[in-house]
């Protein structure tokens, strides 16, 4: 090679290289040039079945008080609880009641929700007690036939740690996680109706509104009435069913500026359509 | 006889796995190519996802895709060139070879939960796509440093000793003879990296976040494609149609980013005159 092609060859290395540089200067300059400094902002974080409601309030709100933006994370209640104590988040998102000890924060309830069992579609139970259930989630009942259904095993769909679905059902049925034998353990109520449909032998609990939806576009899952009370969102709302949970979105002290006027946005009658697309009931 | 049934049972398992992927794709064409629509690509989304379209979430899906890859391409093929090329001492690379291996095998959850932990609280970049962004970088660096190795490892010995017979720099034979010939593996990590970074969920539920609005800089939360199927089919009732029609914009997303990138490098040698 000689001394020209290679000084040129060089040359084109170095400006091949400061060209790349150059590239990923500006990227990175537009990036941080575009810091936002405009809007209020608010952050709401919990439940993953309050979030898609909150997502679709938070738009309407931003649509009426175009200076704020909302952001909505799930991760779970506890999270909503743990996150709105610390201060990470303005407002947390639960799915419950608030419990003994956490009244240091302040609940404002936005909707109502049943929890339902379901069992797949093909399954001839009718009907289960509150004694039956609770043996066959500690693994007592193994078999639908003890119960007056097929002979089929049971496959016992539990909740993960941390849901709120979780907790309220154990606290329904006075049992502790540790006792429960699951052999599936879910997360979000989608993912229940989905194991629940997939498979003949299963049992499960999930929102009531959710269940009866996909019950109706022909999913093949059934809900099981409790204590003699039809699992329907109307008996939810009538306060007639008896395991419903309160949708909260709770503050560590008394909400100011925007947070407060979210919640009561959050509370008033402009959202009760977006209450009722989710599946929830209004309060 | 032996060879015959032998070279039918090879036919067999290919026509499984063609049928296997076949049958994927096919799914989601099917369930999903009657969503799909301009209107899709260009509208927000309404009704927590089931209407409307995923025009913020495409947006937010490249920019964490962009941002991890401008972090991880240079950091990536600097570390590659070290690890091939300058690296004195054997056991130091096999050591740093062994921890990047196990890096690439730690599941994507721990990722986003380290990303989590050091970008959105320890720096204090919040739910963003930036700390998105960096955890991605994270996340497939160990893979493409891997793949760009073996592929600079593997150009012969002879290349190398003939260029620097030449009297070319150490740099000049780097970057003329080695990069180009190790194009091909290069290429390849790319793609693996963009597939995996596209694709990903868990990392970015923790990191970019859930909120669906448009984002307005990299220091806002924005939702991902991922998360957002992840989301629809998981999450939110009847939300599975559109969920199908992001899966399908999700595969073009990818197939398309991957003919991109292959041309991206390609012109790049190119230009700056390699000879292969």
């Amino acid at each position: 090679m000689s001394l020209v092609t290679r000084i040129f060859t060089q040359r084109a290395h170095s400006s091949q290289l400061s060209r790349l540089f150059c590239l990923l200067g500006v990227v990175s300059i537009a990036f941080l040039s575009n810091l936002s400094l405009a809007a209020e902002r608010l952050t709401l974080t919990g439940s993953s079945t309050v979030a898609p409601l909150a997502l679709e309030m938070a738009k309407r709100f931003e649509k009426n008080n175009p200076d704020v933006r909302i952001d909505v994370q799930t991760g779970g209640s506890s999270r909503g609880v743990n996150d709105a104590r610390v201060g990470l988040a303005d407002i947390g998102m639960v799915s419950r009641a608030l419990k003994e000890s956490e009244q240091d924060l302040t609940a404002h309830l936005i909707a109502l929700d049943g929890i339902g069992i379901i069992v797949h579609s093909s399954n001839t139970v009718k009907e289960l007690s509150r004694q039956q259930i609770i043996d066959i989630y500690q693994g007592k009942i193994r078999n639908w036939a003890d119960v007056d259904g097929p002979n089929l095993e049971i496959t016992v769909v539990n909740k993960a740690e941390g849901r709120s679905t979780l907790e309220l059902f154990l606290h329904f049925f006075e049992l502790k996680n540790s006792q429960i034998r699951p052999q599936v353990v879910i997360g979000d109520n989608q993912q229940g109706i989905k194991t629940v449909s997939g498979n003949p032998g299963a049992i499960g609990y999930v929102s009531i509104g959710t269940a009866e939806f996909e019950h109706n576009r022909g999913t093949p899952i059934k809900l099981l009435p409790m204590d003699g009370k039809e699992a329907t969102v109307k008996g939810v709302a009538s306060g007639e069913y008896p395991l419903s949970r309160p949708l909260n979105l709770v503050t560590k002290a008394q909400p100011e500026g925007f947070a407060a006027s979210f919640i009561e946005f959050a509370q008033s009658t402009d959202v009760l359509d977006l209450i009722e697309n989710q599946f929830f009931v209004a309060p | 006889m032996i060879d015959r049934a032998f070279s039918l049972g090879i036919y067999a398992i290919i026509a499984l796995v063609i049928a296997t992927f076949g049958w994927i794709i096919g799914d989601v064409i099917i369930k999903g190519i009657s969503v799909v629509s301009w209107e899709f690509l260009i509208s927000e989304p309404e009704d927590a996802g089931r209407a409307g379209g995923i025009a913020p979430i495409l947006v937010s899906t490249l920019y964490v895709l962009i941002i991890a890859l401008v972090i991880a391409l240079p950091l990536g093929i600097s570390a590659a060139i070290w690890l091939a090329e300058f690296s004195q001492n054997q056991s130091h690379t096999l050591h740093v070879g062994i921890i990047l291996d196990v890096l690439a095998g730690v599941p994507s959850i721990v990722y986003g939960l380290f990303g989590n932990a050091f970008f959105c609280i320890y720096l204090g970049l919040g739910y963003s796509l930036l700390s998105g962004g960096l955890t991605l970088a994270c996340m497939i660096l160990p893979v493409f440093i891997r793949t760009c190795e073996s592929g600079i490892r593997s150009v012969q010995s002879d290349w190398r000793l003939g260029g620097l017979a030449l009297g070319m720099r150490r740099s000049v034979v780097i970057w003329k003879i080695l990069l180009p010939a190790a194009q091909p593996a290069i290429i390849a990590g790319l793609i693996l990296s963009i597939g995996r970074a596209t694709a990903e969920t868990a990392a970015l539920l923790f990191t970019s976040g859930y909120v669906d609005r448009m984002p307005e800089s990299i220091f806002d939360s924005a939702r991902v494609l991922a998360v957002h199927i992840y989301d629809l089919t998981m999450n939110v009732t009847g939300g599975d149609e559109t969920a199908y029609g992001s899966a399908l914009i999700l595969i073009v997303l990818i197939i398309l980013l991957n003919t991109l990138a292959q041309g991206f490098i390609d012109s790049w040698f190119k230009r700056s005159g390699h000879y292969r």
